[in-house]
């Protein structure tokens, strides 16, 4: 609930501050165009399954009919891809700019209100006016999010078991259910029993409610409390959430209005369960910084910092903090903590720069997370370079990172042990392709001097870096497509399906990679 | 009366200010000029511009001086192509020469080299090590002829740390530490522990691509049709 009325608190605050037109500005620059492609391409796709019951939906490539499937695909495209491009919209505003009618714009937001690709919030009109406008503002987090429902889902197969798993899928096939269609859900798909009453899961799944779903679920209490169900922005009836989802089963596009059973089955102050993506994001951000620290520090390190920060409370500005006492039961309820002493964890906690205090005679460490992401952000940066422009320029481009500030030509040739010549054009690659600042000063002594300095500013460049992740996990994600269109196509010919299916997986754990590193930029 | 030119060797030496008493005029007023220069010396083009003497009058000119083992030409490492003279008195700056791992007016790569390699040795010998180890193990192990400073040592082990080869650190004074003083800086191989990882965006087709900024989803240039994704893929229909 917290972070939702800090979204809407925050887009207020904006809104005031700098007003709409820029906000919405605001919002296309923090994402940058490559981000909204792939964010857009992403809803194509998958909405394009989940509407697959729609017949048109389900023709083959080469039927004369298939261009009709991309009009209902297309209408979720234009509308999230419109939000994303022009920030938040009302209801009318968005039907202005894609041309579409109120109902079809009205179906497309439920849908992707429904999964939590879309936000909606009232906000007042005007001093004094009683009725308040809906507005709608895509969350880009959450779209991208639908790229890693499968690394969510191991997450939680792997920290919660099976019977987790399958709650969760729901929720990611489904956006939001309510207690009882998750129940019915999970219990109809195992039938052997393995789910066996519903108080089972839920005292299976506790931790997990509490941990991961709680806030999350009553966040959405409140905050569709809001929004209106009309057509008419106007309208001041307050309603639940739409849904539209009859469980276990495909959603019908075309079929948005609401069953009237289910819808009775929602009463108004039902609480609806989605997964809580931050929580999620937490878990990835622990499992990129364990790694990173096992494969620089050891075994021993990686251990001790899973404990750190399983035992402290979600973490605040990539700071985890945790007592002695609860570091060490968790690092001794891990394996290869066992063996290991208070004495050799304290020596390990030093290593790892964790700061400590102590409070109410307990000793706490604090360990930052932000130096661990940012060694997995250069290493990216620098392999990229090492890659695109060989080990030289690594070299000088690592020497520039660490310096982080303006250095000479000569200094730079000398300190890296690149002849000066070669140094001075892989210095200008660097900066022609964005990698680098440069600074002309010009020296007055015998006689006029022109001298180059450089530096890498972070911040453009990471933009640049993160910019083209998104350029490269769109095309892959079309690359996929692609292919998959091609194993349609060949299907009598197993000895190029089979190259396909093997071509489909490398790319498929090619953007299961690239996003982790996505996430180190964007997310973490 | 004929009076024998004096022998280069018979010259005065070098810090004496006298001047050269054979010297013609434009010979004296080159060699004042580029003895001005000091150490930095000074390319032929400007010699002429500064002089106002024809070309082949100063081309003449520094070849007696040079005869008469009053100059000598350099090598500047910033244009290799221009001539530079510099009087014999002075050793080129490092401006010119590039420096101690110059060796006319190249990079003198071999010697560097070996030097890499004998720093990384020491190092995973000694798991953690100070550069002054390093020093003292290269020192003693006499396989340089010339000498090597401290200094020299460590800008080649600042370099390896460049190339994550090896990483620089502070001891903690205990465990691998415990040859090393507490705080002090220490050099620790990378080899076998960690390589520099690949990047996940550098191992794709896109990562590297050229072509990159002019691909579009259905451009001339797209995912659908890229050669390079082909050739990754290793799909050849």
């Amino acid at each position: 609930m917290k972070g939702q009325l800090s979204v809407k608190n925050a887009y207020c605050f904006l809104k005031e501050r700098i007003g709409r037109s820029r906000l919405s500005t605001l919002a296309v620059a923090m994402v940058g165009q490559h981000g909204i492609n792939l964010a857009v391409s992403l809803i194509t796709s998958h909405f394009g399954d989940l509407v697959a019951v729609c017949p048109l939906l389900l023709l083959p490539s080469f039927s004369p009919l298939r261009p009709l499937r991309f009009l209902v695909v297309s209408r979720m495209q234009k509308i999230c891809g419109c939000l994303l491009q022009r920030g938040t919209l009302s209801l009318q505003e968005i039907a202005r700019a894609t041309e579409l009618s109120n109902p079809q714009v009205k179906n497309g937001l439920l849908v992707l209100i429904q999964h939590n690709c879309v936000q909606a919030f009232s906000v007042p009109r005007a001093a004094g006016a009683v009725k308040a406008v809906t507005q709608y503002m895509a969350l880009f987090d959450n779209i991208l999010h639908r790229m890693r429902f499968s690394k969510l889902l191991a997450i939680v197969r792997e920290d919660l078991g099976a019977q987790c798993e399958t709650l969760l899928e729901g929720l990611l096939q489904h956006g939001r259910l309510t207690f009882d269609q998750l129940v019915v859900r999970a219990t109809s798909k195992k039938p052997e029993g393995r789910l066996t009453t519903p108080l089972d899961i839920m005292d299976e799944t506790l931790s997990l409610e509490k941990q991961a779903m709680r806030a999350a679920a009553l966040s959405d209490a409140e905050r569709f409390s809001e929004i209106m169900s009309t057509g008419t922005e106007d309208s001041d009836v307050k309603t639940e959430d739409k849904q539209d989802v009859s469980v276990g089963a495909k959603r019908k596009f075309e079929v948005l209005e609401m069953d009237e059973e289910v819808q009775a089955t929602i009463t108004e102050n039902e609480v609806l369960w989605r997964a809580n993506f931050p929580k999620f994001v937490h878990c990835l951000k622990k499992k990129v910084c364990v790694e990173n620290v096992r494969s620089r520090m050891g075994l021993d390190a990686g251990v001790v910092l899973e404990a750190i920060i399983e035992s402290s409370d979600e973490a605040k500005d990539n700071s985890v903090k945790a007592s002695i006492d609860c570091i060490l039961e968790a690092v001794r309820g891990k394996p290869g903590g066992i063996s290991m002493t208070l004495e050799h964890i304290r020596i390990v906690l030093d290593q790892l720069g964790c700061s400590s205090s102590t409070e109410d005679c307990n000793v706490f460490y604090t360990m930052e997370l932000q130096s661990i992401i940012e060694s997995c952000q250069n290493d990216e940066v620098e392999s990229l370079v090492l890659t695109r422009y060989g080990k030289e320029a690594y070299r000088i481009f690592r020497l520039l990172i660490r310096k982080g500030s303006l250095v000479e030509t000569d200094q730079i040739s000398d300190i890296t042990f690149v002849e000066k010549k070669t140094a001075q054009a892989i210095l200008y690659k660097l900066w022609n392709d964005d990698f680098l600042y440069m600074q002309k000063v010009i020296s007055i002594g015998t006689g006029q001097m022109q001298h180059f300095l450089w530096k890498v500013e972070k911040d453009s460049v990471w933009e640049l870096v993160l910019n083209h992740m998104y350029h490269a996990a769109l095309n892959l994600n079309l690359k996929i497509a692609h292919i998959v269109e091609q194993e349609h196509e060949v299907r009598q010919a197993q000895e190029k399906r089979e190259q396909l299916r093997k071509s489909r997986m490398i790319l498929e754990l090619s953007l299961l990679k690239l996003d982790d590193a996505l996430m180190v930029f964007h997310n973490f | 009366m004929s009076r024998l030119p004096p022998l280069p060797q018979k010259r005065p030496h070098p810090d004496s200010q006298a001047q050269p008493p054979s010297l013609s005029e434009p010979e004296r007023k080159l060699y004042e000029l580029i003895k001005s220069r000091t150490n930095m010396g000074i390319w032929t083009a400007d010699m002429k511009k500064e002089t106002g003497l024809q070309n082949n009058v100063v081309t003449k000119s520094l070849k007696l001086l040079q005869n008469k083992n009053l100059i000598k030409d350099v090598v500047n490492v910033h244009n290799k192509g221009r001539k530079y003279y510099m009087a014999v008195e002075f050793e080129p700056s490092k401006e010119v020469s590039g420096g101690s791992w110059y060796a006319d007016g190249n990079l003198d790569t071999d010697f560097i080299n070996i030097l890499r390699r004998m720093c990384v040795k020491h190092i995973e010998e000694r798991k953690v090590a100070t550069i002054e180890d390093v020093w003292k193990a290269i020192v003693a192990s006499r396989v340089l002829k010339v000498e090597c400073s401290m200094q020299q040592i460590l800008e080649i082990v600042r370099a390896l740390a460049l190339d994550k080869e090896i990483e620089e650190l502070k001891s903690t004074g205990v465990g691998e530490f415990s040859n090393v003083q507490a705080g002090k800086i220490c050099y620790r191989s990378l080899r076998g522990n960690q390589v520099a990882r690949a990047g996940y965006l550098s191992t794709i087709p896109c990562g590297v691509c050229p072509r990159i900024s002019e691909c579009t989803p259905d451009g001339v240039i797209s995912p659908k049709t890229c050669v390079y994704y082909n050739k990754w893929l290793k799909l050849d229909f």
